[in-house]
């Protein structure tokens, strides 16, 4: 097989005298038997190991930065050296397991175990009911594409759930799939590792029910980090599952942004769509990030405003003068910029709701979602669930269920629990006849998840694709990425990389 | 991993018994017998000196100064791949300055490859001779691949400043512990003992080499003179001394504090050892030397075109 790079320099004299050619190949190793999914870093292969064992793997590649008739060494972007570095020092049942990195052609080849399934494929096999177990194709493969680059979403939900398709996803695996992602949140944040890219098509499930976290492409180190985490990367998460805190522009966020992401992702499984499903802002650039108005009043429309009684950072957050605005028309907020922003005026001002809450400090805005979020879904309703009719409370995520996820999309960082307090909440301990969290996902469940759709249609991993080839919609779009790598979020243009760029 | 050393790749992977290392170097040279006749080398630490004022020129040199942090793991790099590799079958300047490049990014202060390109070539300019993006690019790939992907380095800075309250240690012991890990760097110490035992060394040597006449000495130059104060008082280090003065008192808590710990009072002690023989040999250090000696193999093979 040949290079598709027809300009290779003489090998002799590049790299300072010395010429890197790897000592081990990916081609011997593993044949590749499908293509799964393509991001702004490359493409993920799914492959088979050639030591006898029929072994599956995932193998994501980065392509050198610049593309054309000859590849060049351009330098790793961040992304790579960080989700290389990470991935070879962790080492955790509820992280994705990185199997070896070969570089080889200008190339990075990451082995990963291969998973069969990603969070965001479970939630679109029951937003489209049971019965579409072919495969989550059409309306699944555009929605991947929507979510992925958060474009200018459309609002319709896909026409399958439009249908009344739903069926909701069996309380039982929700809970595990919730403690197991904690857990691996848990150990990432006690090893001082920030994920920042948590979102359902990067949370793999292999076939006996574990999770694993995958792409930690935008994960890093924040320990004593040498610059602010805001001075290397502007934007980070993808637009859905970013905390109030990184929308209001804090430049020294915390673990607590990946709680916040846990937290939608919660909401998501039990809604079967995001909870905060907001218009991202383009980049303008000129003037910089802008100010996710869209985003902050989706989440203003559930929880109601943030006050700064309730939340005492919030008035020294960069974009704070912004808030009063969420909520509002065009013209009134004209209106407000030409008026000057008054600080006093800040949050609760605007004509929007100020947060509420009931007697058990659950935000009410919240609670109303999520009784007709369980009800439209179809969760049997609580009330009814405490052994009374026959009906089982293990069947409901329950009071306990509300109480933790109020805990989570809590606005204050400061406030908002810990995973490790978050594995702590009554709801893990199923003290309301809920029961514990298995180690399996699956256990005890009949629903037979499709498997992840392989493409046929490009299977030579040696190709450097060129500008414009890239296959896009429909084309493994139910893939999701495969082991931990989906399309990195919300693209690394979007996210601000500088490094070879 | 970042929280736990005995998890990490630094300790399961890069943390080697002199015997192992020494097995390593000669394996390398056994490889590359002629290479090494023909080109003799000065001691392995003069050149790590020279590498090092080399990284610290490059660093001061961009347009942000590149932080310690940055340099200590570009020097961890360098070791870590000439412990693999032949040096004279490579082009040091480019190994430097890709170590570099990388290092940054790795610490999160990345740079374009271009600005460190373009640096180098300013300072180095007879080898490094055209724009080099591929060959630093390349390089990398080299450097990466050498070191398994295993990048992330833990420090002694962390375990200098955690201890500093627990060990009443004032701001110039600091600096002075400081001084002595940028100056491990020079030796083998960071492929043979755990970052916390070298920190430790390093404060033992900054209380019993900083005498009270020396403190407003800056710390910097101070450690190029700690070898003579070192020989004058080498009693210092008898863990059973009584002393009146304000470092010796530190000693002595730093002594019982270890005594009640679970590190290895005797690692610590040859960490010490070797920091000392270290300036000893850095009395006679020669630049030209070493940049001539470089300047031989990378000509005669063509590794600077």
């Amino acid at each position: 097989m040949s290079l598709s790079s027809s300009g290779h320099t003489s090998q002799k004299t590049s790299g300072g005298g010395f010429s890197y050619t790897s000592k081990v190949h990916v081609l011997d190793k593993y044949k590749v038997v499908g293509f799964i999914s393509s991001g702004t870093y490359g493409r993920v292969y799914k492959a088979i190991g050639k030591d006898g064992n029929g072994k599956e793997f995932a193998i994501k590649k980065f392509k050198p930065d610049k593309e054309g008739e000859a590849a060049q060494y351009t330098g790793i972007s961040q992304s790579a050296v960080r989700e290389m570095s990470l991935c070879s020092e962790l080492s955790h049942p509820n992280i994705i397991h990185l199997v070896e990195i070969i570089l080889e052609d200008k190339c990075i080849f990451m082995v990963f175990e291969y998973c069969e399934h990603d969070l965001l494929q479970i939630i679109q096999h029951h937003s489209q009911g049971s019965a579409g177990g072919s495969g989550g194709g059409g309306a699944g493969a555009s929605q991947q594409q929507q979510q992925s680059s958060a474009p200018t979403n459309n609002p319709a939900p896909p026409s399958a759930a439009a249908a009344g398709g739903k069926t909701p996803i069996p309380a039982p695996v929700v809970k595990s799939t919730l403690f197991q992602l904690l857990n691996g949140l848990h150990y990432l944040h006690c090893n001082w590792v920030l994920h920042r890219d948590l979102k359902p098509a990067n949370i793999m499930l292999t076939s006996s029910g574990a999770i694993r976290i995958g792409d930690l492409g935008l994960a890093r180190l924040f320990r004593s980090p040498l610059n602010s985490l805001y001075s290397g990367d502007k934007v980070v998460v993808t637009i859905w599952y970013r905390a109030p805190e990184l929308l209001l522009g804090s430049r020294h966020y915390t673990p607590a942004i990946d709680l916040w992401a846990v937290g939608c992702i919660f909401a998501e499984l039990l809604g079967l769509r995001p909870i905060f499903k907001g218009e991202e802002a383009k980049m303008d650039g000129k003037k910089g990030v802008p100010f996710q108005r869209n985003q902050m009043g989706k989440i203003v429309e559930v929880l109601g405003m943030p006050e700064r009684r309730r939340w005492e950072g919030l008035s020294g957050m960069p974009e704070y003068g912004h808030l009063a605005t969420v909520g509002q028309s065009q013209q009134q907020q004209q209106q407000q910029q030409q008026q000057q922003q008054q600080p006093g005026n800040g949050g609760g001002g605007g004509g929007a709701v100020g947060q509420q809450f009931n007697e058990r400090g659950i935000n009410v805005g919240l609670e109303r979602w999520y009784h007709n979020t369980l009800a439209s879904t179809g969760y049997p309703p609580i009330s009814a669930s405490s052994g009374a009719n026959g009906s089982n409370p293990a069947d409901t995520p329950g009071e306990l269920g509300l109480d933790l996820l109020n805990k989570l999309l809590e606005y204050d960082p400061i406030k908002r629990l810990t995973a490790e307090e978050a594995l702590r909440h009554p709801y893990f301990a199923g003290e309301d006849g809920g029961g514990k969290p298995s180690a399996n996902c699956f256990e005890g469940v009949d629903v037979r998840y499709p498997h992840r759709r392989v493409s046929q249609d490009d299977n030579d991993i040696r190709t450097v694709s060129l500008p414009g080839t890239r296959k896009t919609v429909g084309i493994g779009g139910a893939g999701g990425g495969g082991g931990g790598m989906d399309e990195g979020g919300a693209g690394g243009g979007k996210r601000g990389r500088y490094v070879g760029d | 991993m970042a929280a736990n050393y005995w998890a990490s790749t630094q300790y399961l992977h890069w943390q080697y018994s002199r015997e192992t290392l020494a097995q390593m170097r000669q394996k390398l040279k056994d490889e590359e017998k002629h290479l090494n006749q023909l080109f003799p080398l000065p001691d392995m630490r003069y050149l790590s000196c020279f590498f090092s004022k080399l990284l610290a020129r490059l660093g001061k040199n961009m347009p942000v100064p590149i932080r310690q942090q940055a340099l200590a793991t570009a020097q961890v790099y360098l070791r870590r791949f000439y412990s693999k590799v032949e040096i004279r079958k490579t082009n040091p300047y480019i190994v430097i300055t890709t170590a570099l490049y990388l290092a940054c990014k790795l610490e999160e202060c990345a740079h374009h490859i271009k600005n460190f390109v373009n640096e180098s070539r300013a300072l180095w300019p007879s080898f490094i001779t055209a724009s080099e993006i591929a060959k630093v690019g390349e390089c990398e790939f080299y450097l990466i691949s050498e070191m398994s992907s295993q990048m992330i380095v833990h420090h002694p800075y962390r375990t200098l400043l955690d201890l500093q309250t627990p060990l009443n240690l004032s701001q110039d012991d600091v600096s002075m512990a400081w001084s002595v890990i940028n100056d491990h760097y020079l030796t083998d110490l960071p492929l043979l003992y755990p970052p916390h035992v070298i920190a430790i060394a390093a404060i033992f040597l900054a209380l019993t080499l900083r005498q009270p006449s020396t403190n407003a000495q800056q710390p910097q130059t101070a450690t190029a003179n700690m070898y003579s104060q070192a020989s004058l008082r080498k009693d210092a280090s008898d863990p059973t001394i009584t002393g009146t003065t304000t470092q010796q008192k530190k000693s002595q808590h730093l002594v019982n504090w270890l005594s009640e710990s679970n590190v290895n009072i005797k690692a610590v002690m040859e960490c010490c050892q070797e920091i000392i023989s270290l300036y000893d040999l850095l009395e006679t250090y020669q630049e030209s030397v070493c940049k001539e000696a470089i300047s031989r193999f990378t000509r005669a093979q063509g590794l600077d075109k």
